[in-house]
């Protein structure tokens, strides 16, 4: 067995893969079924991105349930570096994370006894036309689809992240996502958010979780429901707890900015969201 | 035209060859990975959606075989970033693990495979990915590194630990000083 040919395995080893065969012979193979692939493959080829451009003022959902915040809105005429220290440049690809997603989970919770998860993808900016390819290519293997999946030389030089919400025990479903340049980062009370059901079959309902970005200064972030009432994101350290329907900004692994979830309780329904300190 | 269409039956027509041949691997896989047969099902077919998409890529490859496998790898290590409860535990009413009453041999076999299968489910899923690869997919360590994604390092490092905890199994220790499972 190859297992054999690189380490000296003693017996055990053997016959543990010999128990595991034994084990992967349990289960049924039944037919494959080849329809319901092509099916399920004709719809992810068919899936889009939602996603905002560095350019847009505001984020426009394509399905609809995205509810709007503002981008730079103190005007953003000046974009100020948050981090003064910048740490030695890495050299190769892997260093910088073009070929795997640096992976952040940004907030849980449970709606109607069903868990959600949100998590943050975000991939290092390739630096050739080649880099940019392979990139391409990896974030194909992991089924993220960036807006111009055809155009390579689009992602280089450029940050590219993928907001994905886990509901119960259905697959991650893209939620936000943009490519950009690592410089252009927020500052002052910049925002860029959306807000969103927890189920996603349920896109026309009550939009209580709110998702966005901020500069890395940013304290607080209010997010006000049309009821009224408000729940306040404060700002944790790297690697934090993430708590069940708990409001936080944290950084996220490879993100020049901050990033916040906001979990309104049931019934909630989301009216605005800004950075109060 | 014409030829392009002639080009695309032909692909459709290695891709449905290949879904059908690698159907039951990947489903045993799936299910050492996974340890329930609908979590296999749904993992094995969500990654052959996403080698349906790739696949005038995927089908001219020198080594399609690495691409899925790494697809799959992908597709179970989210789903563990997601931190959802997989249903490794063989449950005593599904069938998972039937202990068969037969000979004393059978049944200490099903008792191991039990005993296998929980343990498996114990196991970090990057321990669990190096080991079914390695002593299962029969992958060498640089073959396991490319479909997790990963360094040659922590392919060892993940498998030597995922199968020190194996070989810890009480009864499975009984099993390996006899000469492994008949």
């Amino acid at each position: 067995m190859s297992a054999d040919r690189e380490t000296n395995h003693t017996m055990t080893d053997r016959d543990i893969a010999f128990l595991l065969a034994d084990a992967a012979d349990e289960v049924e193979i039944g037919i494959a079924p080849y329809q319901a692939v092509i099916r399920g493959g004709r719809r992810r080829r068919a899936r889009r991105w939602a996603l905002a451009t560095a350019a847009a003022l505001v984020i426009t959902g394509a399905s609809g349930t995205l509810a709007l915040a503002s981008l730079r809105d103190t005007g953003g005429a000046e974009v100020t570096p948050a981090v003064s220290q910048k740490p030695p440049r890495p050299s190769t690809p892997e260093e910088r994370h073009v070929y795997v997603p640096q992976e952040t989970m940004l907030g849980t919770g449970t709606d109607k006894g069903k868990d959600w998860y949100v998590t943050v993808e975000v991939w290092g900016a390739p630096r050739t036309k080649a880099e940019a390819q392979a990139q391409l290519t990896a974030m194909a293997i992991r089924g993220d689809e960036p807006w111009d999946k055809d155009n390579a030389s689009a992602l280089i030089g450029k940050v590219t992240y993928f907001v994905q919400r886990s509901y119960g025990s259905g697959d991650p479903k893209f939620l936000m996502g943009d490519s950009a340049s690592p410089q252009d980062t927020m500052a002052g009370t910049d925002l860029k958010s959306a807000a969103f059901t927890p189920d996603p079959k349920k896109s026309g309902g009550h939009q209580r979780l709110v998702v966005g970005h901020v500069a890395k200064t940013a304290q607080t972030v209010q997010c006000t429901w049309k009821d009224g009432t408000s729940t306040e994101a404060h700002r944790v350290a790297s690697g934090a707890d993430v708590n069940s329907d708990e409001a936080t900004i944290r950084p996220v692994a490879g993100s020049p900015d901050n990033w916040f979830v906001c979990v309104g309780p049931e019934g909630a329904s989301f009216d605005s969201v800004k950075v109060t300190k | 035209m014409g030829d392009r269409k002639e080009a695309r039956g032909t692909r459709d027509d290695e891709f449905q060859s290949f879904v059908i041949g690698r159907w039951p691997r990947l489903m045993r896989t799936a299910f050492l990975l996974t340890g329930e047969q609908h979590a296999a099902e749904d993992l094995v077919q969500s990654t052959l959606e996403q080698v349906f998409v790739a696949w005038r890529k995927v089908g001219s490859a020198d080594d399609p075989e690495a691409y899925v496998r790494r697809v799959m790898i992908n597709a179970h290590a989210r789903k563990h970033r997601r931190r959802l409860k997989e249903f490794l535990a063989p449950k005593d009413d599904s069938g998972l693990v039937r202990e068969i009453a037969d000979t004393g041999d059978r049944i200490a076999q099903a008792e191991d495979r039990n005993a296998l299968l929980k343990a498996l489910a114990q196991l970090p899923p990057r321990q669990r990915e190096a080991v079914v690869l390695r002593y299962w997919e029969d992958l060498t360590e640089t073959q396991t590194a490319q479909a997790m994604g990963c360094s040659v390092g922590a392919v060892k490092s993940n498998a030597a630990k995922g199968i020190a905890k194996l070989r810890a199994i009480p009864g499975l220790a009984e099993t390996v000083t006899q000469g492994g499972p008949k």
